[in-house]
């Protein structure tokens, strides 16, 4: 099928483009689906390259995972007959984006859901409020770390037990 | 039993508030509208504002956000008031009893005068439902 | 903000099918200037809560994540399980999954067409679809149990089969549907009650609606050609032969198009599916504690609204590690906006409507007027009547 091939293609060029020391890792699961981690400080050149050469220029949506030490971004492109996964790996308390909105404009309600519920903040986002969570909800909270069961996170949030 | 009450009880005019569901239980009270259930025979309507209605027809598990606005609807109608409670996520918090951002059933922000079953009920139930608590209102 | 500029909230009762959400909108006059949508009212954690469940108990959830797209979600779900599991459905159940995912695609679009009928005041439409939708709720029934919230899958297939000797009958109730459908797109496409309010308003082009990474019929009816079904074709769509409906016109008369158009491919689909339907068993075995090997999976479908998309991290335990739901009314935000823009007030409901919101797959009118400081609430239904009432009246010309 023409598609495998062009598939791995596009994966070739990608690692050249983004160079090969900032691919910490890529995984082809099945035919159509491609994952690639990369370096935080290629992001944005990354999605640039994939959305101009490649023909990726569809953003599914984007995912935060917590892993304890590290939090993980993935960023699922899509075009017929592949997705596409870019994952950058980012630490800290605080841990940071590069956003890009700028690049792919309908990525922008993704990165706020992003940081209302992981807490990975998108630098240079135009509009970087939460997105789900009351005005009321507290600061520095975010519900899907995994620090945070149901219980506990109730009492963070409403300071006493739910009956 | 007087006049009025006996107008009272044969149009009942309610309003539907969707605290959080994943709509299903109102896709069904819409449903209740339609020619094959129809509410209307009953002389239930479906009303826009809280102050023309006495059922307040209440579905979904409710969602932080939403707590004081149903409250706030809640004190906007007038006396004789009646509150259904719609579905499992209605009655007890159903299938998000364990979800941070869920009060476990409609009874944790204002009193509620009839439970009707179901995830999500058939429209026949909530017919059921509401034409049964107007019996037992006393009326 | 100009002296004349004022906001206008409505909410968080949704004016089309009473979902909570509220929108801020900046008005000039009529005019909408500027809009921003609150979500979150429907936001209930449910991701969270899939990752203290196992899988079988997650089948239960996926489904009440919405209640029209119930079976979309719940079919996805299954489908990820089985990607990073390992495990290969039987033809029969990929058939008979397709079948019931267009069964709720026909019920969906159906009940869409009756909120937008009735968003503009058309209620006699309303009347009608609603009461021709309950055939699709018939057979549903028949065959699962209940009219919503089928329970249909189980990880490694179907948990139900249909005896061959129902096909008949299902048979002859779509044909009836397929004549109502007919019906249906010449009344949506000439009738000059919905041309009138649905011609012309609302209009997001087709590159915006790229660039701002629009799915669904909201994407087609504004000629994008992108459809999940045939691009990265999943259960027995690259089996069955149907037609993806796209427009060109990038309206709400587009969305009415486009929607009545899948109606008809999809009554099509399922009689296809019923008159091909292979032999054979219905699921592979999964026990209840069974656990998933290491691994992640990211998979999409063509659900009612768009594109719907799940990603699964699993940890080798039997519940998931992270799982991520991304409904398709969520990617519509940022072109919904577009449409808001540039409209007058008295279409707000109907635009809203067209993109057949459903916030509770997304989250899980306020509408003020600064130069007077005054802000004054709109509940859904005096915006759907001052909306009929200003067309009535001539006002929009």
């Amino acid at each position: 099928m023409s598609y495998v091939e062009e598939n791995k293609k596009t994966l070739e060029r990608f690692i050249e483009v983004v160079g090969k020391e900032n691919v910490l890792d890529s995984k082809i699961t099945k035919e159509k689906r491609f994952y690639v981690t990369i370096k935080v400080e290629k992001l944005r050149d990354a999605v640039t390259y994939i959305k101009e050469k490649e023909g990726l220029f569809h953003l599914s949506t984007i995912t935060g995972v917590d892993y304890g030490e590290e939090r993980e971004v993935n960023y699922h492109f899509n075009r017929p007959n592949l997705i596409f996964t870019i994952k950058v790996r980012v630490t800290g308390d605080k841990p940071v984006v590069p956003s890009i909105t700028d690049i792919i404009n309908g990525a922008t309600i993704f990165e706020r859901e992003v940081y209302d519920l992981i807490g990975v903040t998108p630098e240079g986002h135009p509009n970087p409020k939460r997105l789900l969570m009351t005005e009321e909800w507290p600061e520095g909270i975010f519900p899907l770390l995994k620090k945070w069961d149901v219980k506990s996170l109730r009492k963070a949030v409403d300071g006493e037990e739910w009956t | 039993m007087g006049l009025v009450t006996w107008a009272r009880t044969r149009s009942p005019w309610l309003i539907h508030f969707n605290g959080a569901a994943c709509n299903a239980c109102d896709i069904e009270i819409v449903a209740v509208l339609t020619p094959r259930f129809d509410v209307e025979r009953f002389g239930g309507v479906l009303k826009g504002s809280p102050r023309h209605a006495d059922v307040l027809v209440v579905s979904g598990s409710i969602s932080r956000k939403l707590k004081s606005r149903l409250k706030r609807i809640y004190d906007q109608m007038p006396e004789p008031k009646f509150v259904v409670a719609v579905g499992s996520c209605a009655n007890t918090g159903g299938t998000f009893q364990d979800c941070y951002n869920v009060m476990e059933g409609v009874d944790k922000v204002i009193p509620v005068n009839a439970y009707v079953v179901g995830c999500p009920p058939k429209p026949e139930a909530i017919l059921d439902g509401v034409v049964k608590l107007l019996k037992s209102a006393g009326y | 903000m100009s002296d004349t500029e004022f906001s206008v909230p409505i909410g968080p009762q949704h004016p089309a099918l009473k979902e909570p959400a509220s929108f801020l909108f900046k008005v000039d006059g009529e005019v909408v200037v500027d809009v921003e949508p609150r979500v979150g009212y429907n936001h209930r954690g449910i991701e969270k809560a899939m990752e203290a469940r196992t899988y079988i108990q997650n089948l239960y959830l996926t489904e009440r994540v919405c209640g029209i797209c119930s079976n979309a979600h719940q079919t996805l779900y299954a489908i990820n399980v089985e990607d990073v599991a390992g495990i290969t459905i039987p033809p029969r159940a990929k058939y008979l999954r397709t079948f019931v995912h267009e069964l709720e695609r026909i019920h969906s679009h159906l009940l869409w067409v009756g909120v937008a009928a009735h968003e503009i005041g058309f209620d006699t439409l309303f009347y009608y679809v609603w009461r021709d939708r309950e055939v699709v709720l018939d057979i549903l029934e028949e065959i699962s149990g209940n009219r919503v919230n089928y329970a249909w899958n189980a990880i490694g297939g179907v948990r139900r089969d249909i005896p061959s000797d129902n096909i008949p009958k299902f048979q002859k109730m779509l044909d009836i549907l397929a004549e109502r459908t007919k019906y249906y797109t010449q009344v949506a496409t000439t009738e000059s009650t919905i041309t009138n309010r649905a011609a012309g308003v609302g209009y997001c082009s087709k590159a915006d609606m790229i660039r701002l990474c629009g799915v669904g019929p909201h994407a087609r009816a504004s000629g994008v050609n992108k459809d999940t079904r045939r691009d990265n074709p999943y259960l027995a769509y690259d089996e069955i032969p149907w037609n993806v409906v796209t427009t060109e016109s990038g309206d709400v008369l587009g969305n009415v198009v486009v929607r009545v158009g899948e109606l008809v491919e999809s009554v099509g689909i399922a009689k296809y599916v019923l008159d091909h339907l292979p032999d054979g068993p219905i699921r592979e075995k999964f026990s209840p504690m069974q656990k998933i090997p290491e691994g992640e999976a990211v998979n999409m479908i063509e659900a009612q609204r768009g594109e719907d998309i799940h990603y699964l991290c699993s940890k080798g335990d039997n519940k998931p590690y992270r799982y991520k739901i991304r409904a398709p009314t969520m990617a519509n935000i940022p072109s919904l906006m577009v449409k808001l823009k540039g409209g007058y007030i008295a279409d707000i409901p109907i635009v809203l409507a067209g993109i057949d919101p459903c916030f509770s797959c997304t989250d899980r009118m306020v509408f003020v007027d600064e130069s007077k400081e005054k802000t004054w609430d709109m509940t859904d239904d005096e915006l759907r009547r001052y909306g009929i009432r200003w067309y009535a009246n001539g006002l929009n010309k």
